[in-house]
């Protein structure tokens, strides 16, 4: 389902699909080599180490720091309503990097390079077919208000 | 079937008598704890109340009028407030006001509407907040098979009843990514005491036209609402369940 | 093994060239390059194009160009890596007259881009990363190049001064380049107030697609030696490439291929980065250029806003830099970009560039990078 992904989706065929259904569960997923034990944010099926493509999703916690970010007024054509909005690069607490927009919990004005940040998985609300991403924002934030697992 | 609702909390609006108080008990004895509101039925709801807290479940009645769209946030406040969360809601609160068209009032018209279409999107308006966070949630809407079909003398009743259907289906598509099911059940005649009130005839005709030859107990509605609020129906949504004993097929 | 020469350039007029297809484009480059190497063009034996299809509606395009030169049954193909292409192509008709399968290539850097509009230029210009990780976001190339900006003024105190005064200095020297798209100085006050573009890179601090081409021919030593005007030889070449994301490179203050490229060309010229005279390097973003000057060696690692300031890459400083007005003031037809920075050197190592001329230009250096850096070729040119 990884059409999912993304408000524009460019590249709907992967091995790793089933990332996007774990994110609308709530849940961000790496991949860990079954063979080797190398482990990739953002999570790919076939490994760069040993080229062993038996591999598995493993959860993330979603604590991260940033690395760097940037507002971006001019938007590529799909965006050109959203602009402009801060895109920021995170080391993951685990392994891994991930790039995404920051979310309403962190001010503008509070944005530092090395701050702590929490991504978390969302989904695009008003859009009527099923989106999901993941955005940046303040530690501590949790993707639902209860901790339900229906 | 072990239907897996214990501990779960529901709201279910005119649940003081008729339809919505069989609603109540059936999700009580299913292990839920249940809010209520009434309008005018502070004797019968408290009968609810007690009847519910002797089950050893959580309940309280709030006197409302469903059409009040600020009171239904803070009924959902004061029950995740003093329940700790929502997970059910069925709206079922409705009144009727019969007359042919040509002499129908304003009020009349506006009066219906208001009750069963605004109160129904008051509410479900109210719970989605919280069930969109919460990525979890079940809402029924009871309608009518005056909802699908036209019924005479029933414009205002008929329009809202098909309302009702219209909103039910619109948010399923909303909700749907949440993990949140949307749907209706569409009675036909419930033995109640808005049906009490009626003429012999209209009882008699009402039984004619239903291939099963009865006419519905609240009970009968509250079981597929039960089941409607439990997770065994989790792949159902934006559906409407006529239950009416055959009364229009 | 012999040695490679460029024998012949041309350069074609960048800009919004409405008035010519790609093609047209590139005969006007590849006729100034065989008038210039005083060759009969029946003695080029292959051609390279260096150019990037998706922004055109003409589908395979070194055939077309290869037809309309009139080289045909001649071999030819087309390389593509993003902005480096056309060093891409220079690089393979190096390995083809190095190997001996050729005698004499032409190579040609064209680009169409303005069959496009901008808002689809920047939607495509942006999947050159992630397309799967990061592309859903409304990433823009800008963008990627102002995480590094972020991150290099974050590390080393670089400011949005050092970064415009770049493209003041590209305006300078392009306002004498007759070739180039932009020909007007401009100031810093310009240039500070221009339009964001992505924080911190404002308008000017961003080059402009463009349409254009280049030729460069390039020969075999003893072909070469033929020649009466002084042959520029292509004595090192480095190539590498590294992650296309962000979110794998090790640092976002440098591109590591540009390091381990140069390093491999250096090695192979027998050169170090103060024999460099003259340079033309991968200005795309004001930032590119900064962290190319370290990259490069011309100064140490997080200095590159201070060589700047102190005005190291202009003539007369240590070590000039984009004195044919760079991709800022040139404009950036992609595919034409690594042949236009040879013509130029080539140019700076005959003595052939009048009011441009670096005095005693006899080594230079080509920077090319494609993308955000997943590829870069540095190449090294001697004049004997």
């Amino acid at each position: 389902m990884f059409k999912w992904f993304g408000k524009v989706n460019f590249s709907p065929c992967t091995k790793v699909s089933e990332f996007a259904r774990h994110l609308k569960d709530g849940r961000l997923m790496g991949s860990r080599c079954k063979k080797c034990g190398l482990e990739s944010f953002p999570p790919r099926a076939d490994c760069s180490r040993c080229l062993s493509s038996d591999f598995e999703f493993k959860e993330m916690s979603g604590q991260a720091t940033l690395v760097s970010y940037t507002k971006i007024v001019a938007a590529p054509s799909g965006f050109e309503n959203d602009a402009p909005y801060v895109v920021g690069v995170v080391d993951l607490k685990e392994f891994g990097r991930l790039l995404a927009w920051f979310g309403d919990t962190v001010p503008e004005e509070q944005i530092s390079i090395g701050m702590n940040l929490q991504v978390v998985p969302r989904i695009f609300e008003e859009m009527e077919e099923i989106r999901v991403y993941y955005s940046l924002e303040k530690p501590g934030t949790t993707w639902s208000t209860t901790n339900s697992a229906t | 079937m072990e239907l897996g609702l214990e501990g779960k909390s529901a709201i279910v609006t005119g649940g003081s008598s008729g339809i919505g108080a069989a609603i109540a008990r059936e999700l009580a004895r299913e292990g839920c704890n249940v809010a209520i509101n009434h309008i005018r039925q502070n004797a019968q709801a408290q009968k609810i109340i007690d009847e519910i807290v002797a089950m050893g479940r959580k309940a309280f009645a709030v006197e409302t009028d469903v059409s009040d769209y600020a009171a239904a946030e803070e009924m959902v406040a004061a029950v995740v407030s003093k329940f700790g969360r929502l997970d059910i809601l069925v709206c079922n609160a409705g009144i009727n006001w019969d007359g042919v068209i040509w002499k129908m009032t304003e009020e009349q018209w506006d009066k219906v509407i208001a009750v069963n279409l605004k109160g129904y999107f008051n509410y479900n308006r109210a719970a989605a907040l919280v069930f969109k966070d919460q990525k979890s949630g079940k809402i029924v809407n009871i309608s009518s098979i005056n909802g699908i079909r036209g019924k005479h003398s029933q414009t205002n009743y008929s329009a809202s009843k098909a309302g009702e259907i219209g909103l039910s289906k619109a948010l399923a598509k909303e909700l749907g990514k949440f993990n949140v099911n949307v749907n209706v059940v569409a009675p036909g005649m419930v033995m109640t005491d808005m049906a009490r009130n009626l003429p012999a005839e209209f009882l008699n005709a009402a039984i004619d036209e239903t291939v099963l030859g009865r006419i519905a107990a609240p009970d009968d509605i509250a079981y597929l609402v039960a089941f409607l609020s439990s997770d065994k129906a989790r792949h159902i949504t934006g559906e409407v369940f006529k239950i009416d004993g055959g009364q229009y097929i | 093994m012999t040695r490679v020469g460029i024998i012949g350039i041309g350069h074609g007029k960048f800009g919004r060239r409405s008035d010519a297809n790609v093609q047209e484009l590139a005969f006007e480059a590849f006729r100034e390059a065989v008038a210039d190497a005083q060759i009969d063009f029946n003695d080029i034996d292959g051609s390279v194009v260096g150019s990037v299809p998706e922004y055109h509606k003409q589908r395979s395009l070194a055939g077309v160009v290869q037809e309309y030169l009139g080289l045909n049954p001649q071999p030819t193909w087309l390389t593509e890596v993003a902005c480096a292409s056309g060093s891409a192509a220079i690089r393979t008709a190096w390995m083809g007259i190095r190997s001996g399968a050729h005698r004499v290539m032409a190579v040609i850097g064209c680009q169409k881009m303005t069959e496009l509009s901008t808002a689809e230029i920047l939607a495509l210009m942006g999947r050159v990363g992630d397309v799967q990780w990061e592309s859903g976001f409304g990433t823009t190339f800008p963008a990627y190049y102002a995480l590094f900006a972020q991150s290099h003024m974050h590390q080393y105190g670089t400011t949005r001064k050092q970064l415009l005064e770049v493209a003041v200095k590209n305006h300078f020297y392009g306002a004498r380049n007759p070739k180039a798209l932009f020909r007007k100085e401009i100031t810093l006050e310009d240039a500070l107030g221009s339009e964001m573009v992505s924080d911190p890179l404002q308008v000017y601090d961003c080059c402009a697609n463009a349409d254009g081409a280049a030729c460069v021919i390039l020969a075999a030593e003893d072909v070469a030696r033929k020649n009466s005007k002084p042959v520029v030889w292509l004595d090192g070449l480095g190539c590498a490439s590294a992650s296309v994301s962000v979110l794998r490179r090790p640092n976002l203050v440098g591109l590591p291929s540009a390091q381990e490229a140069a390093r491999q060309a250096y090695e192979m010229a027998g050169v170090g980065p103060k024999d460099i005279k003259v340079a033309e390097v991968h200005d795309c973003f004001t930032i590119a250029e900064i962290m190319a000057y370290e990259d490069l060696g011309f100064c140490k690692k997080g200095e590159g806003g201070r060589f700047i300031s102190e005005r190291q890459s202009y003539i007369g400083g240590q070590t000039p830099v984009n004195i044919d007005g760079g991709l800022k003031a040139k404009g950036h037809p992609i595919g034409a970009t690594g042949v236009s920075m040879t013509v130029e050197i080539v140019k700076q190592l005959r003595g052939e560039a009048g009011e441009r001329q670096v005095a005693g230009a006899d080594v230079g250096l080509t920077h090319n990078v494609g993308g955000i850096g997943q590829y870069c070729f540095v190449h090294v040119f001697r004049r004997e």
